[in-house]
């Protein structure tokens, strides 16, 4: 049966070469070359289920069930995922319903791991992608990746349905029509249900091809349907990571050494032993972790626990310090730190043309932005068990591959004896990527005797031992021509690479400088902007502190640092910051268009309210994750407060799938973007976080959310991301904004005013 | 000592320490896990619940001190039907990630109570719960509406 199987998706692989040509052959043969694999691949079915290839059941209530391998973690995934199948199988919206994914290679997330390499190692990384098979959730990638394979899977599941159906009513299946999961044949009045048909169509050969609908006949992609996951998050039924009750739970809180990186010296208890309340210590390399039959009494016990431990070596025993080695990079004269400096884009000689620009024709200036915290609602916690010889994690993590590679590996078992269940994520935002509560909850489950236990972190030891968005500080230099415009950009970048620190977490042996981590200077490598001569530098320096994915990543600073740049470029020349944009962007219509949309349903040109006094509007644009974003900014400024009072967006991700969804996520990553531009800083003294809670690392209120607006901009490219990309313009379209309003131009998040 | 009160409509007798946090004691002795833990030190607001009438959060509420009193918690509201601010929130599709809405859904339910038509100034005063994934947007509209509902059920 393997082996027929095995032949059947070679055959279909070379008739669907051999049936379609030209380009569109090759990209359809790829994602093809993934849905065959997957039909050979069927989930677990439960009583009277049909499982027809890796991502789709047909229940015997009918019902369309949607394995989805991504993780939910308020981007909306579960429904988008589930609408690529449903669109395919004409489902009625109301019968589907989605799992999450078992983990296997299939369901790997090829998008996400090809995306993170260099241009020219892209093809031999998606092959690498394929083999790995890495499920996880990053890189706003889930529905670009999804997209081809989970079509064309459904789409195949159609036509054996529909055979099936053709079969038994003895009709030709081109009569057929599938409406709200009902098979119809018009010319007899034959009418029956999706499922009936689905016994029967599982045991039919899969037909050579199927290629998903055209656009213009979509019914339900491009609608807004309802969100699969709405009704229990409102009914508080929802299962997230922490609300797991296995049977005999246990419980674990865990305190680190004060330090943000370093090791564990000594446990001292203020009664000179643990209260009895803890059953079992587990002590880490860098943390004590105690165990006890409720969470609160074991955070309780850890009251009465002093930790002592040496701190990290190396840099960041202060943020003011670092700043200054930071400044020495750029000033290259490094005496602590030791740059690794590359050149991440480049034509014409942009040094050139500004050393040899006059004074009153170069600009220069500095910026920086602070390290910063995740702080998703549900704090970090891992629930494992380990009994006669099986390993149980339950966790809300966005790379479930990974968390089993880990498991197997660190409890000594075959991969086949562990079992990764993914629960609703309260918020991921790259801070789930992480793996180090999953090692801790597992060195917990080791000694509870074969009892589950729950290790939970306590908001405290989040915003201390976050993996955070690094601080990072640039030099920007421009010169300007004798026609008012601009000859050269050179931006210079210091800090730390994301990826090598991630990657050093999870094995120290794969963490190395090659290749170059793009994420260094994604959004500034490559501008939309015409400048003859342009150049971006970034000097990497590696710090002990543990950093992390967070919200758009690179985006989420070169941004702040190339939009407020331009903003100060469109003052120096006396230019309106819109138009001047739009002067550059003459040979990019794509983003043209989306500044004018932007521009146009914010009335650019209109008097603010209250006649202006203390009012400032901004404009910022970027590309990120492959989608465009410009949003237009109204702030009010009273004193020294900031009231951001509206922000407007127009956004081009290729096709708006689920519109709603779309606009929700642009106003979620902006108000994330706020909270950092407005508040959000981690500091460091004597390599401690001085930060602890959301009290001092404080989030947005619903009474400093501004009003949005949210336009679409469909131009039928290729499909962008979603998550993400509403984050990186909206500081710099603040900033500029407040310089509008004050004639103050702020180059430091977040945003201060003296 | 154990304690006595009224939890969603039924006496319950939990026996915990006096000084344990209300919502530790839901979560672990009462095992009603929709009601969350976000920060510890009643900044977040996710772990709401309504006693006596005011929204409260339980991280930093004894569990003595609720002796005698009603405590109703998302439960609670579910376990009647969907009430106007559930309808209302999935009217507006307002969840994300989801964990902070149930804090949210009973601040809103305490603040109708008393505020039947609530001003942005108002709402902006009783409603200050944090949300990560930036759902206030569509929250604003789903308080609003959820008013709305409660008028016209009246």
């Amino acid at each position: 049966m393997a082996a027929k199987k095995h032949s059947t998706a070679r055959r279909v692989f070379l008739i669907g070469t051999g049936l379609i040509g030209g380009a569109l052959a090759i990209g359809t043969t790829l994602a093809w070359r993934r849905v065959a694999n997957a039909q050979t691949f069927k989930p677990t079915v439960k009583a009277g289920e049909v499982a027809f290839n890796a991502w789709l059941k047909i229940a015997p209530d009918n019902t369309v069930v949607v394995q989805v391998p991504r993780q939910e973690m308020g981007q909306g995934i579960y429904t988008m995922l589930a609408m690529l199948v449903a669109e395919e199988l004409d489902a009625d919206w109301s019968k589907v319903r989605v799992e999450q994914a078992q983990i296997n290679p299939v369901y790997g997330n090829v998008t996400a791991l090809a995306d993170s390499a260099p241009a020219a190692m892209q093809a031999a990384m998606t092959t690498t992608a394929r083999v790995l098979g890495v499920q996880m959730t990053g890189g706003s990638t889930s529905t670009r990746d999804g997209w081809e394979p989970m079509r064309m899977a459904a789409a195949s599941a159609r036509n054996v349905l529909l055979a099936a159906a053709a079969a038994k009513w003895g009709v030709p299946a081109t009569e057929l029509s599938i409406e709200k999961s009902i098979i119809t044949h018009t010319k007899s009045n034959k009418r029956a249900a999706l499922g009936e048909f689905a016994q029967a169509a599982a045991t039919m050969p899969v037909p050579p091809i199927a290629i998903p609908k055209a656009q213009k006949d979509w019914k339900l992609l491009g609608t807004s349907p309802p969100r699969l996951d709405v009704v229990e998050k409102t009914r508080g039924t929802a299962q997230f990571g922490i609300d797991v009750r296995p049977e005999g739970l246990l419980y674990a809180a865990i305190k680190h050494i004060p330090f943000v990186a370093g090791t564990l010296h000594e446990v001292r208890w203020s009664g000179g032993a643990a209260p009895k309340e803890v059953l079992h210590q587990v002590r880490g390399e860098n943390y004590l972790a105690v165990i006890s039959t409720s969470y609160w009494s074991a955070q309780k016990a850890l009251k009465e626990v002093t930790l002592v431990g040496g701190g990290p070596s190396g840099s960041v025993h202060s943020s003011a310090q670092l700043a200054a080695q930071y400044a020495e990079v750029l000033d290259g004269k490094a005496v602590v730190l030791k740059p690794l400096h590359r050149t991440f884009g480049k034509h014409g000689d942009a040094e050139k043309v500004i050393n040899a620009a006059p004074e009153k024709q170069r600009i220069d200036a500095e910026y920086s932005v602070p390290f910063l915290a995740h702080a998703p609602m549900e704090p970090l916690n891992c629930t494992a068990q380990i009994k006669d010889g099986k390993v149980d994690v339950w966790v809300g993590n966005q790379a479930p591959t990974a968390v089993l590679w880990l498991a197997a590996g660190n409890v000594g078992v075959p991969e086949e004896n562990v079992t990764v269940h993914t629960p609703y994520l309260g918020g991921g935002f790259g801070r789930r990527v992480d793996l180090e509560v999953i090692r801790q909850a597992l060195a917990c489950a080791k000694v509870t005797g074969g009892k589950p236990v729950q290790l939970i972190w306590s908001r405290e030891e989040d915003i201390k031992h976050d993996a955070y968005r690094p601080a990072v500080s640039a030099r920007m230099s421009a010169a300007l021509d004798d026609k008012n415009g601009v000859s050269a950009w050179h931006h210079r970048m210091v800090g730390p690479s994301v990826g090598k620190s991630v990657m050093g977490r999870m094995n120290p042996l794969a963490a190395g400088d090659f290749p170059p981590d793009k994420t260094n200077a994604e959004g500034a490598a490559e501008l939309p902007y015409a400048f003859a001569n342009f150049k971006c530098d970034h000097a990497q320096v590696d710090l002990p502190v543990p950093l992390g994915y967070w919200r758009s990543v690179g985006n989420s600073y070169t941004a702040f640092f190339v939009e407020t740049f331009v903003d100060e470029l469109a003052v120096a020349l006396k230019k309106d910051p819109y138009l001047f944009r739009l002067e550059l962007l003459k040979d990019q219509p794509r983003f043209a268009k989306v500044l004018d949309a932007a521009a146009s349903a914010a009335q650019w040109s209109a008097v603010l309210p209250g006649s202006g006094k203390g009012w400032g509007r901004g404009i910022a644009l970027a590309e990120s994750f492959k989608s465009i974003v410009c949003q237009v900014v109204d702030v009010e400024v009273v004193g020294k407060t900031i009231h951001v009072r509206r922000v407007v967006t127009a956004v081009d991700c290729g096709m708006a799938l689920h519109p709603d969804n779309v606009k929700a996520q642009i106003a979620s990553a902006a108000i994330y973007g706020l909270t950092a531009a407005l508040k959000g800083k981690i500091t460091f003294n004597e390599g401690i976080v001085e930060q602890s809670n959301l009290h001092d690392y404080a989030l947005l209120s619903m009474a400093e959310c501004p009003a949005f607006e949210t336009i679409i901009v469909d131009s039928g490219a290729a499909l962008g991301g979603i998550g993400e990309v509403g984050l990186p313009p909206i500081a710099p379209a603040l900033g500029n904004a407040i310089s509008a309003a004050t004639g103050k131009r702020l180059r430091a998040l977040p945003f201060e005013l003296s | 000592m154990p304690t006595q009160f009224t939890l969603n409509a039924k006496p319950v007798t939990l026996n915990a320490p006096d000084d344990k946090p209300l919502l530790w004691a839901l979560r672990e002795d009462a095992n009603l896990v929709g009601t969350k833990f976000g920060c510890g030190i009643a900044a977040c607001g996710a772990c709401t619940v309504i006693i006596d009438g005011e929204a409260v959060r339980t991280c930093a509420t004894p569990l003595s001190s609720v002796a005698g009193k009603q405590v109703t918690t998302i439960e609670g509201v579910t376990a009647t039907g969907a009430s106007v601010v559930q309808r209302a929130w999935v009217e507006h599709q307002v969840p994300q990630c989801g964990y902070c809405q149930a804090g949210f859904i009973m601040a809103t339910t305490a603040l109708l109570e008393k505020t039947p038509d609530p001003t942005d100034a108002q709402i902006d005063a009783a409603i200050t719960n944090l949300c990560r994934c930036g759902t206030y947007p569509a929250m604003r509209a789903a308080i609003k509406k959820a008013a709305q509902l409660k008028k016209a059920s009246a």
